[in-house]
């Protein structure tokens, strides 16, 4: 049976860019699902993308993945700051009764939503504002030491773009240190730290993501093909440990 | 941090359209089309072979044809080391310690590519830099043509004998510059018939102070104008100026946002456009991906991937 190929970030919906200057933008599902199926993908994670509170952009992606639940998998959005005190309340009802199976934290995350996390046994995706943090280091050691049975997802091999190319190898290094770290692999234009990942860190630890449509996820699969992985390691990337994390 | 929302994709395009309409040039509008059949470099001179061993080719040499498939010519990539690693802030990155010509080639052969044109990285000054140039283009003279670098700064009152030099005696095709170029610079390119290869750092802007007064001179924006995509603005910025001036081209190195690839493709003549990777940083075997995909007409592609840096190169590459 061939593998499942699953990209671990995508986005749909309203909302503004994660990456900066923002734009005001409208990921629309049906240009995400077209884009994919080219690309050979069967299913997406998607969340919403940045938006000032989660409640609604959370309920809206949870109704489109209902209505592609073959396609789509849904994962809330939280901001720490924003949302604090509801947070628990919110991500509750959002995996048991919307059906969402993770958390993007928009900002670093609190203990409550760490907390929520760890009681639902659901990965978090954690990009660190690279203003505020010069890589994901800091930002890192102190959230995956506090919380080991979490498992955190860190995007872009940790520098969206690879504008900050030491970002790369912080990234690199917090996988090797915690084995609850995991690196998503979007818009490494650098492709040298992908191929660096591939070399130095076990296939179980690197999770295909698109960041589509934002990106064109044919273009991040090749990105991919290029490494030329065995088989069996290509398999876990594009789509065996994204399934894993989340107990499919 | 929230950072406050802008006009959507509609709005901010408004704008540029209301610049355009101040200062669009009917008379150039009008030209587009002749000035971009014409070649724009005349390059006459012998090439002097100073720095080539005994078992390279003169650099003057081109790649035999082969007859009926067009050529794919990556038009932006770096080659050669730092005079000054980790000295300084612009020499601290991997791009700007050394670029290792051997990673250039293994990537291109893979990706089809027949020619890389190669520049120096980041140095203080020039000369030693776009030698070494030279040499590797003469290392390789069917897989490598050269642009020369320099350095308004801190190269003042020195650089049109140098270029001359590097053009008709080291084999050099165009300049690369990082630093806004002074009219010593343009006055020189302008007599030499070269294309200039401008990266203004996210400042499309700055072109407006030069473009009106070198209509002759084929301008090359790397990157459509935002490198690794940080200011999808600039892109903007870089697509507006090449509707208003023909002689204005867009390289397509390392642009992550592929919908304004693909927004450049649609709304401008095809021959302002130029495939480019910034190899070997960069790895032009995803950057041709990002062309190839998007399975333009034929005529169309294989001016993007070719064709044009030819035609701006007077054929000579």
């Amino acid at each position: 049976m061939k593998p499942l190929v699953i990209d671990s970030e995508a986005q749909i919906g309203v909302g503004e860019t994660w990456g900066s200057p923002p734009r005001w933008l409208d990921y629309n599902v049906e240009t995400l699902l077209g884009r994919s199926a080219e690309a050979g993908i069967d299913r997406s994670c998607v969340m919403a993308p940045r938006n000032p509170l989660y409640d609604l952009p959370n309920k809206q992606v949870a109704k489109v993945c209902e209505k592609y639940s073959g396609r789509l998998i849904g994962f809330a959005v939280h901001n720490p700051q924003l949302e604090s005190g509801h947070l628990r309340q919110l991500l509750l009802a959002e995996v048991k009764s919307l059906g969402l199976k993770g958390v993007r934290s928009d900002g670093h995350p609190s203990r409550e939503l760490l907390d929520a996390a760890a009681e639902l046994n659901i990965p978090v995706i954690y990009y660190p504002d690279l203003e505020e943090y010069p890589g994901p280091a800091r930002a890192y050691y102190m959230i995956a030491t506090a919380y080991p049975s979490v498992n955190f997802i860190l995007p872009h091999l940790g520098a969206y773009r690879s504008w900050q190319w030491w970002a790369h190898y912080e990234a690199i290094d917090l996988v090797k240190r915690f084995p609850n770290v995991y690196v998503g692999t979007s818009s490494v234009i650098s492709r040298k730290y992908l191929e660096m990942a591939a070399r130095e860190l076990p296939p179980e630890r690197i999770l295909f993501g698109s960041f589509a449509p934002e990106l064109d996820p044919r273009v991040e699969i090749f990105s991919l093909k290029l490494l030329k992985l065995p088989k069996p390691s290509e398999a876990l990337v594009l789509g065996g440990n994204i399934q894993r994390l989340l107990g499919q | 941090m929230l950072h406050g929302f802008v006009p959507n994709f509609g709005e901010a395009e408004n704008l540029l359209d209301l610049k355009e309409a101040r200062t669009v040039s009917r008379k150039i509008e009008s030209s587009r089309r002749a000035f971009l059949t014409n070649t724009g470099a005349l390059l006459t001179s012998e090439v002097v072979n100073r720095w080539a061993s005994g078992r390279q080719e003169s650099v003057g040499q081109t790649a035999p044809r082969k007859q009926g498939k067009p050529r794919v010519i990556d038009c932006h990539a770096h080659a050669g080391i730092s005079r000054e690693p980790g000295a300084k802030e612009e020499h601290s990155a991997p791009w700007d310690t050394a670029a290792d010509p051997e990673i250039i080639l293994e990537h291109a052969r893979e990706a089809g590519i027949d020619k890389t044109i190669i520049f120096p990285i980041n140095n203080t000054t020039y000369k030693e830099a776009n030698e070494e140039i030279s040499q590797i283009c003469q290392r390789y003279p069917e897989r490598f043509a050269g642009f020369a670098r320099h350095d308004a700064r801190t190269e003042c009152g020195k650089i049109r004998s140098m270029l001359i030099h590097e053009i008709h005696d080291l084999g050099l095709r165009g300049l690369k510059l990082h630093t806004q170029p002074n009219t010593e610079i343009l006055d020189a390119a302008k007599e030499l018939g070269i294309p200039i290869l401008y990266d203004s750092n996210q400042h499309v802007e700055l072109f407006e102070e030069f473009l009106s007064s070198y209509p002759t001179i084929n301008f090359i924006i790397p990157h459509m104008g935002s490198d690794q995509s940080e200011n999808w603005r600039e892109h903007l910025l870089a697509i507006d100026l090449a509707k208003r001036y023909p002689n204005v081209h867009l390289d397509t190195a390392a642009v992550v946002l592929t919908e304004y690839l693909e927004k450049a493709i649609k709304e401008l003549p095809a021959e302002q456009i130029l495939f480019a990777s910034d190899e070997p940083e960069i790895d032009c075997r995803l950057e041709i991906f990002k062309i190839r995909v998007l399975n333009l007409p034929k005529e169309k592609e294989e001016l993007i991937l070719g064709g044009n840096i030819t035609r701006l190169l007077g054929g000579r590459v």
